[in-house]
């Protein structure tokens, strides 16, 4: 029983982070700001969840899965938001700046 | 606790209803990319879910491998966009 | 770009596939979720045959770096990643979630002293899981880095010192990042 609160829990907070990165993809004014919510809140909303289920389901083979899982989310989420940005900065995709100053992103 | 579940489920799927906005909409092709792969996560999330209500453990390699491939798919997308002449189709 | 200059012969290759072989007989029994003997004579055999076949593609990511201690280091680094994660992750809430999105984006470059595509590599993958910075360029010893707010890019020294530790790497005397 206690260890489905456990799981209830970080599944909760889970949910949370990945409804706070849907809310940074449709509010973020670029594409460069909005890599920031998707590679932060979906890596530790999607980690957390995997989490939950791991203590939800115990010692098992599946736990090795999960474990699996999630290392690979870790490293692939932020090397895909690396290579989406790196391809925007390529194309020289603008970049939004404050006071609506809009330049090229060469990046010097 | 399998309806707990299938809450969550269903919150993070309408997540991902939502994410496919900005890759049905957004102004840059490298937007959809985002887009496509902040749904693949939550898809991913999802069946991992559903591997537990429905206590079926074979889903979960349907997920390993589903996040190879989102991971493959993101990966090869960015580096077609980033290759010289590739023109922005309006 | 130069990670090919390494040639894969002689006592260097074999530990790359000796290394491979056993990363992939590690996938097979977290596929298989079995260690009984069919199962894993099986595995030993596709292992094999597929680390021989890639070994020239995915050997040059084994890096001779990769050596027991830094293994053993390495879940005290997952453990304090995972807490600048944490960090990160409430720094980006309340960003996100305050009406007026005080951002002041901007790209900075950064000079590294890591040395070798792996340390490097490492750098640029926990800059982007902490707090308001994505590294979208990695060419040579050169990142660039979009950062949400400025005050998010005095975080970048102390982490390359987290993964400076984590490799053993000491750090030259002349300094010349900025």
């Amino acid at each position: 029983m206690a260890r489905d609160i456990v799981a209830g829990i970080f599944c909760c907070t889970g949910t949370f982070f990945f409804i706070l990165g849907t809310t940074g993809l449709l509010r973020m004014p670029d594409l460069f700001t909005r890599l920031h919510p998707s590679t932060k809140c979906d890596t530790l909303g999607a980690c957390s969840v995997i989490v939950g289920m791991a203590v939800h389901n115990g010692w098992s083979w599946d736990l090795l899965k999960l474990v699996f899982i999630a290392c690979f989310l870790l490293l692939s989420s932020a090397t895909c938001g690396h290579a989406i940005g790196r391809s925007a900065l390529r194309r020289h995709i603008p970049y939004w700046k404050k006071k609506e100053v809009k330049e090229d992103g060469h990046g010097a | 606790m399998d309806e707990f579940l299938t809450a969550i489920a269903l919150i993070i799927g309408l997540n991902a209803f939502i994410c496919l906005y900005r890759a049905a909409v957004g102004p840059t092709t490298q937007d959809r990319v985002l887009g496509v792969n902040i749904v693949g996560t939550k898809t991913l999330v999802v069946v991992i879910l559903v591997t537990y209500i429905l206590a079926e453990n074979y889903f979960l390699d349907v997920a390993i491998v589903y996040a190879l491939l989102l991971f493959v798919v993101t990966v090869a997308l960015s580096r077609y966009l980033e290759a010289e002449g590739w023109k922005e189709v309006p | 770009m130069n990670i090919g200059s390494r040639e894969l012969t002689g006592g260097g290759a074999f530990r790359s596939k000796l290394l491979l072989f056993f990363l992939l007989l590690l996938f097979w029994i977290v596929l298989t979720a079995s260690l009984a003997l069919h199962e894993l004579v099986m595995g030993a055999v596709c292992s094999a045959f597929v680390g021989a076949l890639t070994v020239s593609l995915l050997g040059r990511a084994l890096d001779p770096r990769i050596t027991p201690s830094v293994l053993l280091r390495l879940p005290v680094f997952m453990v304090r990643l995972v807490w600048e994660i944490i960090k990160a992750n409430i720094d980006v809430a309340r960003i996100i979630l305050n009406p007026r999105l005080p951002i002041d984006p901007r790209i900075v470059e950064y000079r590294t002293y890591l040395p070798g595509d792996l340390p490097r590599t490492v750098f640029s993958d926990s800059i982007t899981l902490t707090p308001g910075t994505v590294t979208v360029e990695l060419r040579g010893d050169l990142l660039n880095v979009h950062c949400l707010c400025p005050y998010h890019e005095e975080g970048l020294a102390g982490l390359e010192k987290l993964v400076a530790w984590l490799f053993q790497v000491k750090k030259p005397e002349v300094e010349e990042n900025g």
